[in-house]
């Protein structure tokens, strides 16, 4: 009953109803927007740190020849992935990857890139997240149907780069670049290794990582083949990555390793402090995906305190404006509500009318704002439009606008705003059930 | 009626009408207010803060336009945006018709040519320079020597040795065999046999040491660096925020390195210094360790460090120091926990402390007991930090090198040209600088000047000769285009004149330091070069600096047009640009401010508008008579617009007085800058904002315009109400 009324009396509020639903519709829209692009940039995170720089968890570590200098490598790899496999509830998957640091050259450029040692047969998850580029994405007038075989790589020597690298190095599939290691030491070791695959960027963590059999990095390094660069491990639940890492701590403590305290950074951002401590030898360093790409996390940060803050001044504002328009509708029925009140109805009945009127008009409005953002976030990301400015893909970490929706945030952003709107319509509506029924009557105004 | 008079009867209206509809005019005041007070705050911020980094960037380094050449690849990032990729921002062959063109535009104060670059430096490794003692000493027959720097060796080589063994356990099986035959040499010369060989036939051992010994030593410490080649007299002199503040300037037309303090403070010191540094300016700020993870981790990788510092001990200043230390550091009883616990009396301070080590030092190391006692001493908390700090720098600041060099020191910049070459240069440290304002940004110091010559050379720069001669060998073969890069092989591929080191080995080098060539040893340029062979050289690009830098826009494109006329291919453009990463996500912030408050207008304005609506509604009667005693349209129209403009005046005003205030308050309580992008943003430790006439202006007339917007379609209904309506009684 109550219902029907408020229903009734905010179609009979005309155009008072209207702007003040639209403004409303256009905040939830606006908020759903924020998140699903919030959520997309931590989806593209994720994607690029587990399928490039880390696994749910990751066991790395220093080795050290010289208090003074450091080197990313785990010696006698085998002893410690049996450690781990034994350890690690939900282990779906365990793989390890060398890794280094070089210069590639070209005929025509040049550019620093981290290097990563793969194992193709092991990376099954890898390839299935990259895809292969054709020529034509990284040359002005390249072929578009020829495309590269990453499985190549088990070849000796072969290298898979992205498409930002092989256009920056002017390079296609079959030309060879040349590594050079640069070293602290003055001295140099390069290899040539043949392109067999260009595959499709991955934000900005993919501009600096190159691909190569693990072999060619052992060779450039001249290190033993039973070392490593980390043993990446993936879980069934990555939510668990922190707990099984504190397990595996503790596992590879009793084991005899001597483990580094735990830093949420990412390996290249450790060498500084290792190559400062007092220390020769082998340590290890267990870090959880986060870790590997927290100098990305300040960003997600970033875009949610503005959200917020914007989100949270314009529900001010449009608090005020539906306490205005109940205030208004309060006045303008002020009769009404003298009468219901004369034939019987309760102080609780009226405060609950206006009230529920506020909060169907909140209802509505959050759920059209809400299901016309969703359609546009969807179709936005249909589209994949590209984003222009460096800095911004940069900061999205994806060459195209991505967004990820979530119906639960969704729900709570609409269940949210709707409760909001009752809350602002609370003094109206208190205002109007204390009116005494006979001022209400008598009024004419 | 007359003008002035009609407006008085308008201005009374609004104000009666104002008061007689409060709490419309509560509600469309405050969100007038509210949103003027944020334009006000949100712009005064965001200006403050690019002006603060405009200084930043303009003075130190950039200046206020920047060219460089059109067929670059990248785009010119000063502080480094590409990432971890090489910047390719292609170079200016002939900076002297650059400038030229450049400084002929007016307006145009300086040119300043740069060119920016990452390197490796390192002053030699130990062992090197204790061998050439003992030779030098050896030729002058000073006997007084070797007994000094034998023992010196002998420590040496056992860290050598052990570092052999660590990367013996790490190499390929090639590898593991080269350096097994190195680890036999090393131990061959820890032997007493072969100090005895050595009083025999010293030079043959000598010789023995040099060929087979130094290359396992390395190249010493070696540090990343990352300088700026530029006309230095011409820098010093046209950017203000440069001051230097140790040695002396680089006399004109020498060679010369001149290092950032905030680079040696925060890359250079021992890493035992830094450290105790960071606590002690913890102390002086009231921040305690306990309680602060940053300082309590500082405080624990402090305590490791006791190695790092006897190392560099010589034996006799080892025995002070322990001497000294004994004096107010005591073991309370002998060490338990194998060793690796053991408690302390701070005489000092009277206060008692537990030391726990990861591992505990070799008893039979000559040095056990020193280790323990500075270990002890280097474990800190919050009582004892201040003596020890000041007995830190007294005790130990005389006996060890704090840093790697010092001014007035050689140094070996080794660089990679674009090829992957090699290259060495020994530059001489004249002294240190800051850019005033910026002493504590990371971003900014870590910039270093180095001579254009010096960079030039380190570049991997064609000479004239050079240049002429690959246009004849083009000429010959007929080559289309021999791109620069491979130009470069042609001329430092092989051999030549300029120092030159390409090693191909197998061995990752912190672990198989195998089959070395040797760097030949360069001795310091000291040729001076004049003005015209500085400007008449590449650069790789060129700072502008601007007389009157409010018209940059226009001598931006004066500049541009100079160049182009020209025929010079470059491009020009603005500081903010020009600083790469940085400078985007200043202008990415402003997007997002600027968006922001175009939304919360955009419904601020629908939420005005629907409130003004119901008052006209509810204005119908008053509306009708004013109407029926003959108003015209135009009137009630001019009568709700004036409404609205008085109520915006006074809630605008308001707001923008608020505000004033806040930008104000911040000003006196300043924001503190908490990491090194925002002291660079802030262009100093805090940013005290400040707000001008512009921005209450701008706040009150962007007010107006959303309030004057809103009004109108609630006035054009109002104007539409007929007389009739008001007589029609009740509603």
């Amino acid at each position: 009953m109550l219902g029907v009324i408020a229903l009734r009396n905010l179609r009979q509020g005309g155009k008072r109803t209207y702007l003040l639903g639209i403004a409303l519709a256009l905040v939830t829209g606006l908020l759903v927007t924020l998140m699903s692009l919030s959520n997309g940039i931590n989806d593209s995170l994720v994607r690029a740190a587990t399928t490039l720089a880390a696994g749910h968890i990751n066991i790395a570590g220093f080795y050290k020849s010289t208090p003074k200098e450091s080197a990313p490598i785990v010696t006698e790899m085998a002893p410690i992935k049996a450690i781990a496999e034994k350890n690690t509830p939900g282990l779906t998957r365990i793989i390890d990857r060398h890794r280094g640091w070089a210069k590639a050259i070209s005929e025509t450029g040049s550019m620093f890139a981290g290097l990563y040692g793969i194992d193709v047969a092991e990376e099954t998850a890898l390839f299935e997240s990259l895809q292969v580029a054709s020529e034509s994405d990284y040359q002005d007038d390249g072929r578009a149907d020829v495309r590269g075989d990453p499985r190549r790589l088990s070849e000796p020597n072969s290298v898979v780069l992205f498409a930002a690298q092989a256009r920056r190095l002017g390079v296609t599939l079959g030309d060879r670049i040349t590594l050079r290691t640069e070293t602290l030491r003055g001295m140099s070791n390069t290899v040539d290794v043949e392109i067999v695959a260009v595959m499709q960027n991955l934000g900005m963590m993919s501009s600096w990582n190159l691909l190569l059999p693990k072999q060619t990095i052992l060779d450039l390094y001249g290190l033993d083949p039973n070392s490593t660069g980390a043993i990446m491990l993936y879980l069934d639940d990555i939510e668990q990555s922190p707990v099984v890492m504190e397990t595996l701590r503790t596992a590879f403590d009793e084991a005899g390793y001597t483990v580094m305290d735990h830093d949420p950074r990412p390996f290249f951002s450790k060498f500084e402090v290792v190559s400062g401590q007092d220390w020769t030898g082998q340590q290890l360093d267990l870090t959880t995906w986060d870790d590997e790409v927290s100098f990305m996390s300040w960003i997600l940060t970033a875009i949610d305190s503005v959200s917020f803050l914007l989100v949270l001044v314009l529900a001010v504002i449009i608090a005020i404006g539906i306490m205005n328009a109940m205030w208004i509708a309060v006045r303008e029925r002020t009769r009404e509500v003298g009468t219901l009140r004369a034939i019987g109805m309760s102080r609780g009945r009226v405060l609950a009318m206006f009230m529920l009127e506020a909060t169907v008009l909140g209802f509505i409005a959050t759920t059209v704002g809400a299901t016309l953002s969703v359609i546009l976030v969807l179709s936005l990301e249909a589209a994949a439009i590209e984003i222009p400015v460096n800095a911004i893909r940069a900061i999205l970490m994806s060459d195209t606008l991505h967004f990820v929706v979530s119906p639960t945030q969704i729900a709570t952003a609409v269940i949210g705003f709707t409760l909001f709107a009752a809350l602002a319509a609370v003094w109206p509506a208190v205002r109007a059930a204390r009116l005494p029924p006979i001022t209400a009557i008598q009024r004419t105004e | 009626m007359n003008p002035v008079a009609g407006l008085g009867l308008l201005m009374r209206m609004a104000l009666r009408s104002l008061w007689s509809h409060k709490v419309k005019s509560l509600i469309v005041g405050s969100l007038m207010a509210f949103g003027t007070t944020l334009v006000v705050t949100g712009t005064a911020l965001l200006d403050s803060i690019q002006s603060a980094m405009s200084r930043s960037i303009i003075h130190s380094l950039a200046g206020h336009l920047q060219v460089y050449s059109s067929e670059a690849k990248d785009e010119l990032s000063i502080y480094g945006g590409g990432m971890m990729s090489g910047n390719e921002v292609g170079q200016i062959t002939d900076f002297s018709k650059v400038k030229q063109v450049i400084s002929a535009v007016p307006n145009v104060k300086a040119v300043v040519p740069m060119g920016i670059q990452l390197a490796n430096m390192s002053r030699g490794s130990d062992l090197d320079r204790a061998f050439t003692q003992l030779r030098e000493a050896q030729r002058q027959g000073d006997s007084t020597v070797a007994p000094r720097v034998i023992p010196r060796i002998q420590r040496l080589l056992g860290l050598l040795e052990s570092e052999l063994v660590n990367r013996e356990a790490v190499s390929s099986p090639e590898v593991k065999k080269t350096v097994a035959d190195q680890l036999a040499d090393v131990r061959r010369v820890m032997k007493p046999a072969f100090w005895a060989e050595f009083e025999a036939a010293p030079m043959t051992a000598l010789d023995f040491l040099d060929t087979r010994i130094a290359p396992l030593g390395g190249e010493g410490r070696l540090m990343y660096l990352r300088y700026v080649g530029t006309d230095l007299d011409s820098f010093s002199n046209n950017f203000d925020r440069f001051q230097l503040v140790e040695g002396e300037m680089v006399p004109k037309g020498a060679r010369g390195l001149l290092i950032n303090q905030r680079f040696a403070e925060s890359r250079l010191k021992l890493t035992a210094a830094r450290l105790l540094d960071d606590l002690e300016e913890g102390r002086q700020q009231g921040v305690s360790i306990s309680g602060t993870p940053d300082l309590e981790s500082k405080a624990r990788r402090l305590g490791t460090l006791a190695g790092s510092i006897t190392i560099l001990l010589e034996p006799k200043d080892a025995k002070a120091l322990e001497a000294e230390l004994a004096e107010f550091i005591r073991p309370v009883g002998p060490p338990t926990n194998d060793g690796k616990t053991q408690v302390f009396d701070d005489l000092k301070t009277g206060t008692r402390f537990t030391v726990n080590r990861k591992t505990s030092p070799d008893p039979d190391a000559y040095d056990a007991n020193l280790d323990r006692l500075l270990t002890a001493f280097l474990t800190m908390d919050d009582t004892t930090l201040a003596w020890r700090y000041t007995f830190f720098y007294d005790a130990l600041g005389k006996r060890v090198d704090l840093y790697p060099f010092e001014t007035g020191d050689v140094v070996t910049i080794r660089s990679f040209t674009k090829r992957g070459y090699i290259k060495a240069v020994n530059v001489k440290v004249w002294g240190k600088f800051v850019f005033k304002g910026l002493e504590r940004s990371e971003l900014s110091g870590a910039a270093n000047l180095l001579d254009l010559m010096t960079f030039r050379d380190l570049y991997g720069q064609m000479t004239d000769a050079q240049r002429e001669e690959l246009t004849a060998i083009q000429a010959e073969v007929g080559a289309q285009d021999v791109a620069r890069e491979n130009a470069e092989d042609l001329f430092f591929g092989g051999d030549d004149d300029t120092e030159e080191a390409e090693t191909e080995t197998t061995g990752f080098s912190e672990f198989a330091g195998v089959d070395l060539k040797r760097q030949r040893r360069a001795t310091v340029d000291e040729r001076r070069f004049d003005q015209a062979e500085l400007d008449e050289g590449m650069a790789i690009n060129a700072a502008i600096l601007l007389e009157d830098a409010s018209t940059l826009a226009a001598t931006q494109a004066a500049v541009q047009k100079a160049v182009d006329d020209a025929g010079l291919k470059l491009r020009v453009i603005d500081h903010e640009r020009a600083s790469g990463l940085i400078g985007q996500l200043a202008m990415l912030i402003r997007g997002i401010l600027y968006v922001a408050i175009f939304i919360i207008f955009a419904v601020a304005l629908v939420i005005i508008n629907n409130s003004m609506v119901m008052a006209t509604l509810e204005r119908v009667r008053e509306i009708g008579t004013l109407r029926a005693i003959g108003a015209q349209k135009r009137f009630v129209m001019a009568m709700f617009m004036f409404e609205t403009l008085t109520l915006g005046l006074l809630t605008g005003g308001l707001g923008a007085a608020i505000g004033a205030g806040i930008i104000t308050l911040i000003n006196r309580i300043g924001i503190p800058a908490t990491n090194d992008i925002m002291v660079f943003a802030f262009s100093g430790p805090r940013l005290r904002p400040d707000f001008t006439a512009d921005h209450i202006v701008l706040a009150v007339g962007i007010i107006m315009v959303v309030t004057l917007l809103a009004t109108y379609y609630p006035a054009r209904i109002a104007t539409r109400i007929q007389p009739i309506e008001a007589m029609r009684g009740a509603d």
